[in-house]
């Protein structure tokens, strides 16, 4: 079925093109959202996907599941976007906002259990990238993949080209340094609120 | 327990897939050990707004297929066309403008007449210092007999 429709797509059939993207925008969105927080930016990375995807459709051999081909080249092509932006140097407890402090607070002080609030998602999502600003792109797609999405080392693997072990190195490294730098945060915090 | 096995345990997976023993061999060494209790924290604080950046995503908008499309088109239409025609479409109108100005400035250059300043012939005029000293007709001129007696002429009329 995939193939196929591949095939008519390749074969210069419009609609087959269009029924491909209806069918999976939603999985190059999501994995473009992974990487950008503002939709202007989500947008243009999906339409850059699938442009490249057009012109790569004779690569496709259907051995694999069309959504998975377009995440590998949904990944790829939002990793060579990030790439060349400058990395936030890493940030300290006195550049957390008001909300993020009390956020943590309330979460060390076991509070995470209520409802999570729209406002809360946001404070925590903010936390989530200035947490993750302190990684490569690559060690945050392989965090946020196995930690956020479950996703296995080996969908990861195929996702992004890399071999199995080096996607266990990349999320054994971004785990420990994410836990460090969150570490950090709550020692100034303490510090903080002792003095 | 060693300090080094908690962290370990806490970096080679995600606190969500740990098994039931493995987080009570933790919590239980983090009663004991206050460095691996903040680890313990951290990481369970980690993984919270892991959890909460994956699931902020977009959903696309009903109009992205129909901007894909154009995007293709466009694309699409720009590839069909040969390189020298594409760089001779961007450089048409620099290209153009040059011509038409270059043209301009022949036609000025060769069809008005010269424009210099005359030269004024100054030894060819009537009131030159030269002529007026040098060229006078001899016949207009006094000779210093008649300039001498006409002086004295006018003296002895005064008398």
């Amino acid at each position: 079925m995939d193939l196929d429709l591949a095939r008519q797509a390749q074969a210069g059939d419009e609609s087959a093109f269009a029924e491909i993207v209806r069918r999976y925008s939603p999985r190059v969105f999501s994995v473009a959202s992974r990487f950008f927080r503002q939709r202007p930016l989500v947008e243009e990375a999906a339409q850059e996907v699938f442009l490249k995807a057009y012109t790569q459709l004779g690569s496709f051999e259907g051995r694999g599941s069309l959504e998975g081909w377009l995440t590998r080249i949904a990944t790829n092509t939002c990793l060579n976007m990030v790439r060349g932006a400058k990395r936030r140097p890493e940030f300290t407890v006195s550049d957390l906002t008001d909300d993020e402090q009390s956020w943590l607070e309330h979460q060390s002080a076991g509070d995470g259990g209520e409802p999570a609030s729209v406002e809360n998602t946001v404070v925590a999502t903010d936390l989530a990238d200035r947490l993750l600003s302190v990684l490569s792109p690559e060690d945050q797609q392989a965090l946020l993949m196995i930690d956020g999405e479950q996703a296995s080392i080996k969908e990861v693997a195929e996702a992004t080209g890399w071999s199995e072990s080096k996607v266990k190195v990349r999320a054994f490294r971004a785990r420990r340094k994410v836990r460090e730098a969150m570490e950090k945060l709550l020692s100034y915090k303490r510090a903080g609120s002792e003095r | 327990m060693k300090d080094k096995h908690i962290t370990e345990i806490l970096d080679r997976a995600s606190i969500g897939t740990l098994s039931e023993s493995e987080l009570n061999e933790i919590r239980a060494h983090a009663l004991e050990c206050m460095s691996c209790r903040d680890a313990f924290e951290a990481a369970r604080l980690s993984a919270v707004v892991i959890k909460n950046r994956v699931e902020a995503t977009f959903e696309p908008s009903p109009f992205f297929q129909t901007r894909v499309m154009a995007a293709l088109r466009e694309q699409q239409a720009v590839e069909s066309v040969p390189a020298m025609l594409r760089l001779w479409r961007s450089a048409k109108v620099l290209v153009s403008t040059m011509a038409v100005t270059t043209a301009a400035l022949a036609v000025v250059s060769f069809t008005q007449p010269s424009q210099t300043t005359p030269v004024i012939d100054q030894t060819a005029s009537a009131y030159s210092a030269y002529s007026v000293i040098m060229e006078q007709d001899a016949d207009d001129q006094m000779s210093y007999e008649q300039v001498l007696s006409t002086i004295y002429e006018d003296d002895d009329d005064a008398r």
